[in-house]
Parts: C-alpha cells; sequence; structure tokens
C-alpha cells in the first residue's frame, strides 16, 4: 500500500512515504517547535520525490505518543485531515513501539523513554523477537527513581533506548546490566515499516480510532487565587 | 443563492467550530462546545481545550460537510482561524485545516479570529456593511473596532486589563455562582435592583476604552464589608448591579465611538451578547440614536466555523493570496 508516516511525538520530528515497507521519501526537522510550518512542506516534497499525488495515499501511519502534546497533537490532526479528504485507512503507533522496533539488540529487553518534561519520562519493557518486537508490560510515566527501580527489578540483562539523556547521570550509577543505546528519536521511517506489518495483519484503523496517548492528566493553571472558591454569600 | 463553497474552521478557545458555506449562506454551521469541560476548573484551561479541540475536529468536519451535502471536492477553498487564541488549541485547526486543503488540493485561508466577529452580521443581514463601529465583547476579548471597509479595521479601543467575559466570569466565580460567569450572573440578576448599589464605571481620559479591575476590587471590598457587617444584599441585586455596570460601560465606550467616526451601522459580536441586559440596551441606544444595530444571532455571537469562512469569501473577492504551506500559528495576531 502507498503509505504516508507522520511523526511528531518527539522533538525530531519527520515525514516518510513508502510502498509497502518500501522507504520511497523521508524528509526530518530537528526542531520541537516547529510542527505545523513543517509537515505539509515535508509532506508535499516527499511526494514530489515520488512523483505519486495526495490521492495516490492508501494509508497514513501516525505516532499517537506518548511524547510531548503540542506537536503530537499537529501531527495526529494532520494524519487524520489528510486520511479523511484522501480516504485512506490508518496505522495509529505509539513513539515506545517506534523507538524499540528500531533498537538492535539479541536477547536484551528493551526500554525505550520518552521525555514527557518536568522530570518525568514515558517507559515500556519490550520482548526482542526475530524481526522485531513485542510489548512485555504496560507503558509508564515514571520519575527518574521509579525508572531506575524498574530496571533494577529485571531479571536479565537490559537495553535502555531513546531519549534517556533526559535522565540524570545518577539514574545510571551501579547498573551494571543495563546498557544504552540508540535511536535517541522515533522515526518516520520505522513507522512505515510498521504500517506495512499492520496491513498484512489486517490490523488497520479508520480516522476515528486514532487519538493522542497523553499518559498524564492536563496540567491545570488557574491564575485567581485572589478569588475565593467558596463565594460570598454561604452556600445555598 | 450561490457564490465559493468554503469549509471554516474554528479552534482558538473552546468552542470547535466548523461550517460550509456557499457564499453568503451558511449551509451547515456545527459546534462543540467545552463549557462542561472548563466549569470544573472555573476557567478555559489551554491543554483542555487542546485537547478536546483534538478529539473533537474530525468528526465535526464530517458533519459539517455531510448536513451541507457538499463532497470536500467540491469546496473551492478551506479556512482557519490562524490566530489570536491559545496557542496549542489553535494549531489543532490550523493543522488540520492545512492538511486537508493540501491533500484535496484546495487553497488555504489562514483567518484572523476578530475580522471573524466583525463579519458574523453580515452572515445574518444583507444591510450590514461598512463603515460601522462592532462591539466585541468575549471571555477572551473586549474590543470596540471602526470597520472602514471590509479589510480596513482600526481598533478605536478595548479593555486595559480584563474581558467582559473575563469580569463576568471572576465576579460569578467570587460570588458562587458557576462559570462560564456571565450566564450565570444573567440568571441571578432576574428580578435584582440594577440600582442596589452604583458599582464604579469610567475610565477617564480614554474614551474608547474600559478597565474591569475597579468594578472587580469594589464588589469585593463592598461584599467583604456586607459580610462582616452581617447586611449583604439579596443577590439577585449585586448580580444585576455588576452586570449593569459592565453593561454601561461597554454601551457608553460603543457610542463614544459611534458619534467620533458618524458612522450609521453599529455591530455586535462576541459570547458577552447573549446577556439579555446589553442587548435591550444597545437596542435602545441604538433607536434614540437613529443608528442600524446589527447583532447575529447567538450562533453566530459565539465562536463558530461560519464567520471564519465568511471573511475567507470576501478575501476570494478581493483576489488575496492564500496562505503559504510554511505558515504556522500566530496566537498574537492583531487586526490592525
Ligand atoms: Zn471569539
Amino acid at each position: 500500500m502507498r503509505t504516508l508516516a507522520i511523526e511528531t511525538a518527539t522533538p525530531a520530528s519527520s515525514v516518510a512515504i513508502g510502498d509497502g515497507a518500501d522507504l520511497r521519501a523521508m524528509s526530518v526537522n530537528v526542531d520541537s517547535r516547529g510542527h505545523v510550518g513543517f509537515l505539509i512542506p515535508a509532506i508535499d516534497f516527499c511526494l514530489n520525490q515520488a512523483g505519486w499525488e495526495p490521492s495516490d495515499i492508501e494509508l497514513v501511519a501516525v505516532d499517537i505518543g506518548p511524547g510531548p502534546y503540542t506537536g503530537l497533537r499537529a501531527g495526529i490532526a494532520t494524519a487524520q485531515a489528510f486520511a479523511a479528504a484522501v480516504g485512506a485507512q490508518m496505522a495509529p503507533v505509539s513513539s515506545l513501539t517506534v523507538i524499540a522496533l528500531r533498537a538492535a539488540t539479541g536477547r536484551r529487553r528493551i526500554w525505550p523513554v520518552v521525555d514527557m518534561r518536568r522530570g518525568l519520562v514515558a517507559v515500556a519493557p519490550y520482548r526482542p523477537l526475530p524481526g522485531g518486537v513485542a510489548p512485555d508490560g504496560s507503558p509508564e510515566v515514571v520519575n527518574p527513581q521509579d525508572f531506575k527501580a524498574l530496571l533494577e527489578s529485571e531479571p536479565s540483562e537490559s537495553l535502555v533506548v531513546g531519549d534517556w539523556q533526559a535522565l540524570p547521570e545518577t539514574t545510571w550509577t551501579g547498573m551494571h546490566r543495563v546498557r544504552r543505546g540508540r535511536p535517541r528519536y522515533p522515526s518516520a521511517e520505522t513507522l512505515i515499516e510498521i504500517a506495512d506489518m499492520r496491513q498484512r495483519l489486517d490490523k488497520l484503523a479508520g480516522p476515528g480510532d486514532v487519538r493522542p496517548m497523553y499518559m498524564r492528566e492536563p496540567d491545570v493553571q488557574i491564575n485567581w487565587k485572589s478569588f475565593r472558591s467558596e463565594g460570598a454569600w454561604p452556600s445555598d | 443563492m450561490s457564490g465559493p463553497l468554503i469549509l471554516g474552521i474554528e479552534t482558538s478557545c473552546d468552542e470547535t467550530g466548523v461550517a460550509v458555506l456557499e457564499g453568503l449562506e451558511v449551509r451547515s454551521s456545527v459546534l462543540a462546545s467545552q463549557v462542561e469541560e472548563h466549569a470544573r476548573f472555573g476557567g478555559v484551561v489551554p491543554e483542555v481545550a487542546a485537547r478536546a479541540h483534538v478529539e473533537a475536529i474530525r468528526p465535526l468536519a464530517h458533519q459539517a460537510l455531510t448536513r451541507a451535502g457538499v463532497h470536500p471536492d467540491q469546496l473551492d477553498a478551506v479556512a482557519v482561524t490562524r490566530g489570536p487564541g491559545l496557542s496549542g488549541a489553535l494549531s489543532v485547526g490550523y493543522a488540520y485545516a492545512k492538511s486537508f486543503a493540501y491533500s484535496l488540493g484546495k487553497p488555504l485561508y489562514g483567518i484572523d479570529h476578530m475580522e471573524g466577529h466583525l463579519f458574523a452580521p453580515r452572515l445574518s443581514f444583507p444591510g450590514y456593511e461598512p463603515p460601522a463601529v462592532v462591539l466585541l465583547a468575549s471571555g477572551g476579548h473586549s474590543q470596540i473596532v471602526h470597520v472602514k471597509a471590509w479589510g480596513a479595521y482600526e481598533i478605536l479601543g478595548g479593555t486595559i486589563d480584563d474581558a467582559a467575559g473575563e469580569a463576568f466570569d471572576k465576579l460569578a466565580r467570587f460570588m458562587g455562582l458557576g462559570f462560564p460567569g456571565g450566564p450565570a450572573i444573567d440568571a441571578d440578576s432576574v428580578g435584582g435592583d440594577p440600582d442596589a448599589v452604583k458599582f464604579p464605571r469610567a475610565v477617564r481620559d480614554r474614551p474608547f476604552d474600559f478597565s474591569f479591575s475597579g468594578l472587580k476590587t469594589s464588589v469585593i471590598t463592598y461584599l467583604e464589608k456586607a459580610r462582616e457587617n452581617d447586611s449583604l444584599p439579596p443577590r439577585s441585586d449585586i448580580s444585576a448591579s455588576i452586570q449593569e455596570a459592565i453593561v454601561d460601560v461597554l454601551i457608553e465606550k460603543t457610542f463614544n465611538a459611534v458619534e467620533a467616526t458618524g458612522v450609521e451601522i453599529v455591530g455586535a459580536g462576541g459570547g458577552v451578547l447573549a446577556n439579555r441586559r446589553l442587548r435591550e440596551k444597545l437596542i435602545e441606544r441604538a433607536e434614540s440614536k437613529g443608528v442600524g444595530l446589527f447583532i447575529p444571532e447567538p450562533s453566530l455571537c459565539l465562536d463558530n466555523g461560519a464567520m471564519i469562512a465568511g471573511v475567507a469569501i470576501e478575501k476570494l473577492n478581493q483576489g488575496a493570496a492564500p496562505d503559504a504551506l510554511t505558515l504556522d500559528v500566530d496566537p498574537g495576531m492583531t487586526l490592525a
């Protein structure tokens, strides 16, 4: 299937198009604030490279997070609108899965990391399989201490990939069975590959099934502290 | 009626609005309000708003097109609010609209939200044409604008601190009346005496500007003292008096602008225009001054997609260039 992949879950956004699992064109941008301005010109560039029209796209793959929200939403809105306009199917994919699939390992359990800011990271365990990975537990949002405890309780050796540079150096002290590796960010190229697998497994979605994976309650700040919440009158 | 078919998308604050216009005829206009989600917090929370937009935008766009009986291929252009507003909220609508327009091969017009409000009465009243003075009052904005021609605006004045809707919200919250404050105070004021307490109104030396911080302080001081002395008046009297003060300020400044510009047409928009007392007094004053008053129906006063599509039609008529694909939202966009 002719596939468009949109990746905006981390500071590195990217767009790719592929025919089945074959990558045809790709564009990358490392600027956490440039998503909305970057995406459509990048898609346009990729389609031109392949000599395709937007209406040639049959499948839109998109990273649904976890990741910083504004970019994530811009990517999802772009993907949904594209799919709705040209009548394409969709493949929503977790950023953690995209990172884990690119991690090269034979036997170590893989822990992809996405920086959620405010000292928190999203993590999830994956088991390596021949030609792929399989989730081996639920994703969680944790602080560095909790992540360290998770890794320490691992029965076997593990490989931490993704944006582990977002964690303090002390996370790794004494962690002899933990290795750190690449990639740092998810990439649209991997999304093309995953979308192809999903298609083979007959596991595609409609645009209505695609929503962001936040994993955190919204930050709520109302700047009205000087006002009493109970009101001037006794409650009636 | 006929004319270009435009899809209009609005996501600048706490309403997701999508509409299809054929010329100036509204073929469909659908809205997902987030009022209940924000009521829990007592105000609009940007992250909550952005989350709700991303849930609502695709089904609403689908609904607007279906209700209008329009296939996306038939559209002549896509219009979307580019600013001003909450950046996370704007970027959902802008990203959606841009991608939709691009993949269909249609031009995209990024529209100033305020210009949408200024244009909205035109969708209800063919007689509403510049030059006009327009009062915009909502939770996010309070302005008095001189519309010299479509596309030529002068902001004569506005709020120095809180928007009118915000003043209602904060005072309603202080009085324990809930969110949004405008409708809450409006409802509570029924049977109350608007002259019970004379709260302050004027900003001296600035004929078109207003400020609500003095009113806020005055209400709070008054109520705290009254509570101490165990002499709280009926709540409806205070609601009516607060409402009267806000309404008086908006009316006075609007008609100062009418006098200064000599226009014969007054328009109005924004959520605060749902306030019954404000509508009443606007009608009264317009009649006594002999000027035409155009307040669109409530659904066009609130944030909506139709007004955004309407401005795009005007832009098409003027042969304006569509947005470049590289553009992003502009949360601080200004009219003039
Ligand atoms: Zn508005």
